[in-house]
């Protein structure tokens, strides 16, 4: 035969490396550089090559042009085969640096943008690595960008890492003075059911996680720490319930009613507007309140750390909720019947639950004396005010009509969240 | 009950030939041609199964097919084979520190084998250095007659070869080159210890058989099923992968010459 005409795109000298003793692992990275149909040329001085690499070959479906004798050794020509070629490109124009000794996940971001689809064919494959070909189709169920990826998730995530903190050691806890009776009660009431609502928080967005496709990694990254805020809000919160003798209060079935229905939620943008938007959102205002009325400011300082995470958790649901809002039209109906949906599942669990009402009163009250107890009951009152204000502005802000906006906050849940 | 259902055996050497051959009797139904197969746990009973009527086509070794040939006086059908089953080779490996430089030296070593009814670790090494002068009286044999009833196609005897040279007592051994190949490829030899002394002339592996009484619908929808599945459909890539082929092709009989005559030789009917 003559191969006078093939010429190889890539030459290797694999010198006196037997077969299975390093030659391959000069052989096969040089292939993994060209394009199926491309040629390498492999310099060998083991006798036994054309014999290996002609079964080798055979299995890898790449062709054994041919094999020469050359001065010093032999000289194999292999045509690189299109099956079980590993698609994708090498990432070889990267230009990933750190500014200022740091480098943070939204430069590699910019580096490695997202793709507008995913291919659950790729599984775990981090976002850019050469896929072979012949994997399982995982059962990821969130494929696509403008479902998954707000634009500005990396920033939130570096955001979110500096900003953690430590429930055992960053709180004064030896600072916490006993209570009157009444006010300690209700104090370990409302922490009770702050931290009943975290608990839903740290479960509901869990659920996506394992949904997400991985080539939007950096939704499941800052996802994690948003994970991670609301397990130490739910150490500290039982702390702060149980230090100094208040103990754990009551769970109502409101409260219960409420979570149950956000658990359900099987769409991560209609999770995320009803969690991130709507609850957590207003829990911002619950957690000023407290902060305002607390009885002391241990109790405030760990209230107003809670609050700067959900403000991240906030900022997260809206910008996903945004994105998704602009690139998918029917995306407002969706919403809006995830919300009513809600409603109609909480029709006739009540008002906000008493335990928690009355607590907030005497804690705005700072005790039980009755002409107190009367501006407390103000104060509450105000704070559901100030709730529906703050949640309208959300949804107008999200891009909800002004009607629209008004009817959502009104079926809003009783519990808050 | 008259019934156009082409029944297949193949033998269960591994519990991916379960998803084999679900996969390809969905490809067959798609195709329109009704098929099913059974499992049988070793080839000898497959043949009795095939010549005594019981299935129509069975999933063969080179020996079971030789077997199936010789037993039918040549009339058996043959329908198609692997590309991955034509040109196997044999190969003798020996340890560097054996002293072994020619075939010659081979005589009053240990030479590790195979399983008994492995065509590539056992019958054709043997039958070829008897060729070459080399008649296994004169080496110290060193046989693993491991998985027996399988015919080689699990490797475990291949692979006891190789520990045997590796590890010790043996100087020599013969493997199928697609063990030898792989395993280097997956970095488990020792090029230290281990070289290539002899690679066998090439025979041909694993055929479909039937009787010649087997209807003609049948081979005709056998044969159009078979060679409709294609590596660039994904569904049958991947079965196509698990059975360790790209395409299907059509039969030749001259690479089963040697294992008949070695089968002679060896009174190894
Ligand atoms: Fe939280
Ligand atoms: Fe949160």
């Amino acid at each position: 035969m003559n191969h006078n005409n093939v010429s190889a795109a890539v030459a290797i000298d694999t010198g006196d490396l037997p077969f299975g003793g390093g030659m391959l692992a000069l052989v096969r990275p040089a292939l993994d550089l060209l394009q199926p149909g491309g040629v390498l040329a492999v310099l060998t001085r083991q006798a036994s090559a054309p014999d290996d690499f002609s079964t080798w070959c055979k299995v890898e479906h790449h062709e054994l042009i041919e094999s020469d004798a050359q001065p010093g050794g032999l000289r194999l020509l292999l045509r690189k085969g299109g099956l079980g070629h590993a698609r994708g490109t090498l990432e070889d124009g990267l230009n990933l640096a750190p500014v200022d000794g740091r480098l943070d996940a939204a430069a590699m971001l910019a580096q490695v943008p997202f793709p507008a689809h995913a291919d659950p064919g790729t599984g775990f494959a981090p976002r850019g690595a050469m896929v072979e070909p012949g994997g399982p189709v995982y059962a990821f169920r969130i494929n696509d960008l403008d479902h998954a990826a707000p634009p500005d998730v990396a920033e939130l995530y570096d955001q979110a890492v500096a900003a953690q903190w430590n429930g055992e050691r960053d709180i004064a806890w030896d600072k916490l003075k006993p209570l009157p009776r009444a006010l300690q009660r209700a104090v370990g009431q409302i922490f009770t059911f702050l931290a009943e609502n975290e608990l839903s928080a740290l479960y509901v967005p869990s659920r996506f996680i394992a949904r997400l496709h991985p080539h939007y990694v950096e939704v499941g990254q800052f996802l994690s720490t948003q994970l991670m805020d609301e397990a130490r809000h739910i150490d500290v919160f039982l702390k702060r319930a149980r230090v100094g003798g208040g103990g754990v209060g009551i769970s109502h079935a409101t409260t219960s009613a409420s979570l149950h229905s956000l658990l359900m939620l099987e769409d991560f943008t209609e999770a995320a507007f009803l969690l991130s938007v709507l609850g957590e959102g207003t829990f911002l205002d619950l957690l000023r309140y407290i902060e305002e009325h607390a009885p002391d400011e241990v109790t405030a300082d760990i209230v107003r750390r809670a609050r700067n995470d959900e403000t991240r958790h906030v900022h997260f649901g809206m910008s996903h909720v945004k994105h998704a809002l602009k690139h998918d039209p029917t995306m407002y109906a969706r919403l809006e019947a995830a919300v009513r949906k809600r409603s109609a599942t909480l029709a006739g669990v009540g008002g906000v639950p008493y335990a928690v009402q009355d607590s907030l009163t005497i804690l705005a009250a700072g005790g039980t004396n009755p002409e107190a107890v009367s501006r407390g009951h103000n104060k509450f009152r105000e704070l559901m005010d100030v709730m529906h204000t703050n949640r309208v502005k959300r949804l107008l802000n999200a891009g909800f009509t002004p009607t629209q906006a008004q009817t959502l906050s009104d079926l809003h849940t009783p519990n808050f969240m | 009950m008259p019934d156009n259902t082409i029944l297949l055996g193949a033998v269960a050497y591994d519990a991916k030939v379960v998803p084999i051959w679900e996969g390809i009797r969905t490809h067959f139904q798609k195709q329109g041609v009704p098929m099913d197969f059974c499992l049988f746990s070793n080839y000898e009973r497959q043949v009795e199964s095939l010549l005594a009527g019981h299935i129509d086509i069975a999933w063969n070794t080179p020996l079971a097919h030789v077997r199936v040939r010789k037993r039918t006086g040549g009339k058996s059908i043959s329908l198609g084979m692997r590309d991955s089953d034509r040109d196997f080779k044999s190969r003798v490996i020996v340890r560097k520190d054996a002293g072994i430089r020619t075939l010659a030296d081979l005589k009053g070593k240990t030479l590790a084998v195979g399983s008994r009814d492995s065509t590539q670790a056992r019958i054709l090494p043997l039958h070829f250095l008897k060729q070459q002068g080399i008649d296994a009286s004169s080496v110290k044999l060193m046989a693993f007659d491991t998985d027996v009833g399988k015919h080689g196609d699990t490797g475990t005897s291949e692979l006891d070869v190789l520990k045997a040279l590796h590890d010790g007592p043996a100087h020599a051994g013969t493997v199928g080159d697609l063990i030898w190949v792989m395993e280097q490829a997956a970095g488990r030899v020792d090029t230290r210890k281990l070289e290539v002394l002899w690679t066998t002339p090439g025979f041909d592996h694993c055929m479909f058989d039937a009787l010649p009484s087997l209807d003609a619908s049948k081979v005709e929808a056998f044969k159009r099923g078979l060679f409709a599945m294609k590596w660039e459909n994904p569904e049958h890539r991947r079965i196509l992968e698990l059975e360790g082929l790209k395409q299907w092709m059509p039969p030749r009989e001259e690479g089963y010459a040697s294992l008949t005559a070695a089968l002679d030789e060896q009174q190894g009917w």
